[in-house]
């Protein structure tokens, strides 16, 4: 890994405690008065962020050859679809 | 009581049975035509360009071990983008054309409220029941006036069954928590034709235990005013549900085993 | 313990890891389970030889029917392909072994104890009788009752395990191990149906055991996911095909490999068009994940996606059609040799060309609403999966002479074929002369008794023509001519270049392509340090096929020989196969009454036999796993190998990734089905089931686990023995913590709030169930984790890591992973 800075590893995680924090936040924060859309969007949105971080960080695929990093967003794009097609396929 | 529509011939509803065979009779005969084709055409040229031990030709260029597959030239591919262009043409207009049908299929005859019959479809181990309009209901036969178009709404008790009659080619899957659709309709001419009373085998097409193979029943149709007659009679009286009979008569060579239908142990 | 012992001692076939010898044992293995399910599928032509037929019960004769289908399609056909490719792969890609020697025994014998798991559940009150496609909710306990049941599903989750093995297994060995020069493309056409196999097999079967973990659990530990009737039975449906079509393919490629290769050898031309039929290939492997719901045209889904699913499949049949077209000029201008091997590859084409098209019968869907449950799908499946599987039975004559060193009878092997291809069309063919005919029913309309008599003969004589085959080899193996390293005129592949049968470190000198064509190149070996490649004049060169990348120094034991023997894998997969067997009579002998608390409620075992097959299976498996961990088995990695396109990436870790990439659709099952039940439920009549706090705390301990972890990693690269102790026990310290909490919170659900895993006292059980699987086989990972932390610990403790941290960094990857999985499960359970 090109960057085994104790410093950057710090604010991921930092950074991941603020994220799981928001999540709770969004939903049960009254005064906020988030609509449940809003709320569910930006969960996802923030679960998003939060694998990114751990990922490309924790997991340094950001330093390592692209191709391990597709082959990820195949297994994620294969379960995607999974969801997406069978839940649609009821509607 | 039901008012009846007559679906004469000649008006623009075909039987699905009717459908099928045509797209059956045309994939069976292009498929034939291109299986053979394809077939003959490589058994001839096999055999063309068997070893007999001879001379090679002078193109021949055998292949050594070790060798790699890139940069040995390899055959041209003009022939093979040709067939392949063919087959393509071949399969992707059977498809369009079984297509049109299809949507054919699934919508059935303008559906009509009021002469349309809907039957409730309901398998069990090991059988089916039918629940009438006027809630009636009856195991192992199935009693339907000719010419009008009846919807089933199939669904299941307990494990996944799949309602067929193959000679009707209708089917659909019975799911249990799921109410799936299908429709048919049978002529009075057919009725006629068969002597008065038409009447279909119902098989159950999915594994669904160990009564699987001897869940059979049955779908009658019968002309318009003598269904009326019975289903008059049944007055909406689910009472005498496993009186299969119900006042029509069942041609005992239709192999309708009212032993084996729900007679085995579930 | 490193050196093998002779191939005619016991022992060494058990504690080889070779991969010629494991393809041996695959072969052999697979062939028994031919005869097993071959012998069911006579029992079942027998019953249909007269409708009124009652030679099994209804119930024997649909264990018979599934027994067969599952055998067959699991036990048989993919084994038997993974035998060639156990053996031929590395041979043909110029590698010494695959890359994980160990994984791939451990991946046979879990293959086998499997096998044997599904043989003892026949004696368990009957084996599953639900079909191999098991259509929920047959496949519950309530609809299947018996201990085999059970047994049958373990048994195959368990095989899927294995399967899970070796394709990380075959994925790194080929990414990682091609010899010098043999890009990608170069890869013989066997090696590259085996690659699209494997990386089909990647995420199908993860899918696959995602649906049979559910299952399990569903009937082990009482969960009512598929007799939820919100949608229960259609997510089977979903599940099962999502992977079932892909299998599909994962059956045919090898054979279809087999095809391409014996083609160009038996007419010694090479193929035409070879990167379009490449690419086919390749569009096909992804194409298979597109199509599952043409399996599902009769339900209840909607005519939007059933049209899409009717265009994709379409799609993928014209690959296919690219692909025999260049099977058949490849032939023309040949000089067509008719041997036993080439005639069963080309009988395999001509049958593949019936099934293809009466598949796309199928595709139509007004067709398919009539074929649909009838013996044209049986017909039809059988001239594609078994047709394909003909070029196989053509592949073990092809290689006979290879593994054996001898050569078969012609005449005897010509004389099979014969006879096997008659009995096959009559076998198949009939059926679709019966088509209307409903599957798996044995009292059919006497109309067609004619047809079903005329196949029942037909089966008798394909499987009599086996017999010839067995008597063939065996003869031939004992007192056949020598075969000599290359008997055909036309070969290519790298296989025919070593003696017959290979060394076992398979090559006299490194292989290498670099030159256009195989040579064998001596490299010149420093005292202690990496080869270092040479040119012909002794000069160190300067560029290799790879980047040598700092981590191949990083191995330390240049010196040392590549190991062989392990015992490891085979007592592992013993102790999970105890430890299944256990499982399977678990809810017959287990049972928990509830009380008010835990302390106040009693578990009743009524079987002592099931419990301490458990325990003695676990015991086993951590104590295997220890001994493999801690076992010196040495596999160097290829120093100059083709590793497109994972150039650079180290090999445990290559397989790592692989790994991770598969659990991902394992957890993206188990997700899918989560959502799909939910939305068919209703999506807003649920609410969660848990306080949201202990969730978020829980999130915390997590990622802080995830923190040290990495802390970890620095500790051990900064060689700080104190440390990595110390960032490691933090990280088992947080994920007990972790677990009490979630322990906590399950106590409260259960006892204060009336939820356990089948019951719900707020809603639907099914919202219970999803809740108890789906973090449950989290905490599994997370537990798995712990005993991995631990271990590691200890061995840090003993002075091991600081010189070579590689696995605390693998073990991050994992762990990290789950942390991940948790990021979604989160908010899916609490907050949602």
């Amino acid at each position: 890994m090109s960057d085994d800075s104790l410093k950057l590893y710090t604010a991921i995680y930092v950074a991941l405690l603020v994220a799981a924090t928001l999540n709770f936040v969004l939903f049960e924060a009254t005064f906020l008065e988030f609509t449940y859309a809003q709320a569910l969007g930006g969960t996802l949105v923030i679960a998003t962020v939060k694998t990114l971080l751990i990922v490309a960080y924790f997991q340094h695929l950001r330093w390592e050859n692209r191709s391990l990093t597709y082959v990820m967003a195949l297994a994620l794009a294969l379960t995607m679809l999974l969801m997406a097609a069978a839940t649609y396929s009821i509607s | 009581m039901i008012d009846p529509i007559i679906l004469q011939r000649g008006s623009d509803w075909r039987a699905q049975a009717e459908v099928f065979d045509e797209i059956f009779f045309v994939f069976l005969a292009l498929g034939t035509l291109v299986g053979t084709i394809v077939v003959a055409y490589t058994l001839w040229n096999v055999y063309k360009y068997r070893d007999d031990g001879g001379e090679p030709r002078e193109d021949f260029d055998a292949p050594t071990v070790g060798e790699l597959p890139t940069g040995q030239g390899g055959p041209k591919a003009k022939k093979l983008f040709l067939s392949f262009g063919l087959s393509a043409i071949v399969v992707i207009s059977l498809v369009v054309y079984a297509y049109g049908l299809l949507l054919y299929v699934e919508e059935g005859p303008d559906a009509n409220e009021e002469s349309d019959i809907e039957i409730l479809v309901t398998g069990y181990q090991f059988g089916w029941e039918y629940e009438y309009p006027n809630g009636h209901t009856t195991r192992g036969e199935l009693v339907v006036p000719a010419d009008h178009r009846v919807n089933l709404d199939v669904t299941s008790t307990d494990v996944w069954h799949n309602f067929g009659s193959s000679e009707l080619r209708i089917k659909s899957d019975a799911i249990p928590g799921e109410t799936s659709e299908v429709w048919f309709a049978v002529s009075s001419e057919t009725v006629e034709e068969q002597g008065g009373e038409a009447t279909y085998r119902v098989e159950c097409f999915e594994l669904c235990g160990q009564g699987h193979s001897a869940m059979k029943g049955q779908i009658t149709a019968l002309p318009q005013d003598e269904w009326e007659e019975w289903y008059e009679s049944t007055g909406g009286d689910s009472e005498n549900s496993s009186n299969v009979e119900g006042g029509v008569s069942v041609d005992d060579t239709a192999s309708v085993s009212h032993a084996a239908v729900g007679g085995v142990p579930a | 313990m490193s050196e093998l012992p002779p191939t005619t001692s016991v022992k060494r076939w058990l504690v080889t890891t070779n991969h010629k010898d494991i393809g041996i044992l695959y072969t052999i293995t697979a062939l028994f389970f031919l005869l097993f399910g071959g012998v069911l599928a006579l029992l079942i032509r027998v019953q249909l030889w007269d409708p009124a037929n009652q030679v099994l019960s209804g119930l024997a004769y649909n264990e018979a029917v599934t027994a067969h289908g599952l055998i067959m399609v699991f036990w048989f056909l993919s084994p038997f392909a993974f035998g060639f490719a156990n053996y031929f792969v590395p041979l043909q890609i110029g590698a010494d072994d695959l890359a994980f020697p160990r994984l791939n025994a451990v991946s046979y014998w879990l293959y086998l104890f499997s096998g044997v798991l599904l043989g003892i559940s026949f004696f368990q009150g009957g084996t599953l009788s639900a079909g191999w496609t098991m259509y929920a909710p047959l496949n519950v306990p309530m609809y299947t009752p018996s201990i085999g049941s059970t047994g049958a599903i373990l048994a195959l989750t368990m095989f899927i395990i294995g399967v899970t093995a070796s394709t990380v297994n075959f994925l790194t060995s080929i990414h990682h191990s091609r010899a010098e020069g043999m890009g990608i493309m170069d890869m013989p056409m066997f090696s590259w149906s085996i690659l699209a196999t494997v990386w089909m097999m990647l995420f199908a079967f993860a899918a696959l055991l995602g649906a049979l973990l559910i299952l399990g659990s569903d009937r082990v530990l009482g969960s009512v996911y598929f007799s939820a009737t919100e949608g229960g039975a259609l997510l089977w449906g979903h599940l099962w095909w999502f992977f079932g079509h892909p299998e599909v393919y994962i059956v045919f490629f090898p054979a279809l490999g087999a095809m391409l290769e014996l083609f160009q050898t038996f007419s010694g031309r090479r193929l035409v068009g070879r990167k379009w039929v490449i690419i086919s290939i390749c569009l096909i492997a992804v194409q298979s994940f597109l199509v599952w719901m043409h399996h599902m045209f009769l339900t209840t889904i909607n005519l939007e996606i059933k049209t899409l699913m009717m265009a994709t499949t379409i799609g993928i049949s014209l690959p296919f059609d690219l692909i025999v077209f260049s099977l058949i000029y490849t032939l023309i201008k040949g000089r067509i040799q008719f041997t036993t091997p080439f005639l069963f590859a080309f009988g395999a084409l001509l049958l593949f060309i019936l099934g293809g098209i009466t598949g796309v019968f199928l595709g139509a869907i007004v067709l398919d609403y009539e074929f649909r449950g009838t013996y044209w799908v049986v017909a039809h499946f059988h001239y594609v999966m078994f047709g394909g599987a003909t070029a196989l039975v053509g592949a073990i004559y092809y290689w006979f002479p290879k593994v054996t060193g001898k050569m078969y009878d012609e005449f005897l092997g010509k004389l099979h074929f014969a006879i096997f291809f008659l009995g096959f069309n009559a076998v198949y063919f009939s059926m679709f002369l019966a088509w209307e005919t409903p599957r798996r029913v044995f009292e059919y309309n006497p109309e067609f008794q004619i047809y079903h008599q005329f196949g029942t003969i037909g089966a008798f004589v394909l499987g009599f023509s086996f017999f010839i085959m067995f008597y063939n080899l065996g003869k031939s193996y004992v007192s056949g001519e020598s075969a000599g390293a290359n008997p055909w005129d036309y070969s290519r592949t790298a296989e025919w270049a070593v003696s017959s049968p290979p060394p076992l470190e398979n090559w006299p000198d490194r292989p290498s392509y670099a030159s256009g064509k195989l040579e064998f190149v001596k490299d010149y070996v420093p005292d202690g340090g990496p080869a270092v490649k040479t040119d012909e004049d002794g000069n160190v060169a300067t560029d290799g096929g790879d980047t040598h990348s700092s981590h191949i120094s990083r191995y330390a034991h240049w010196d040392k020989h590549p190991s062989h023997a392990s015992i490891w894998p085979f007592a592992l997969s013993l102790a999970l196969g105890v430890m299944l067997f256990g499982l399977s009579g678990f809810a017959n002998s287990v049972t928990v009454e509830l009380g008010e608390t835990a302390l106040q409620s009693d578990v009743v075992i009524s079987n002592l036999l099931y419990p301490t097959a458990i325990l003695a299976g676990i015991g086993g498996l951590l104590y295997t796993g220890v001994k493999w961990g801690t076992e010196d088995f040495y596999a160097p990695p290829t120093e100059f190998a083709e590793r497109w396109p994972f150039n650079g990436v180290e090999k445990v870790k290559l397989g790592m990734w692989f790994f991770l990439a598969s659990d991902v659709l394992v957890f993206g099952a188990l997700l899918s089905a989560a959502i799909f039940i939910r939305y068919n439920a209703g999506w807003m009549t649920w609410e969660p089931l848990t306080d949201p706090l202990p969730g978020l705390i829980n999130t915390f301990v997590l990622l802080t686990s995830s923190f040290t972890v990495i802390l970890a990693l620095v500790a051990a690269r900064r060689k700080s023995r104190q440390g990595l102790l110390a960032s490691l026990g933090s990280t088992i310290l947080l994920g007990f913590v972790f677990m009490a909490i979630k322990m906590w919170e399950w106590n409260h659900e259960v006892f204060d709030k009336g939820v356990t895993i089948s019951a719900n006292a707020h809603g639907d059980p099914i919202q219970a169930s999803i809740y108890y699987v789906t973090t449950g086989l989290h905490g599994i990972h997370v537990l798995l984790g712990l005993v991995v932390a631990i271990f590691l610990f200890v061995r840090t403790y003993q002075g091991h890591y600081l010189d070579d941290e590689r696995p605390i960094e693998y073990f991050g990857l994992y762990w990290h992973f789950v942390d991940i999985v948790w990021v979604f499960v989160f908010p899916l359970f609490y907050l949602f």
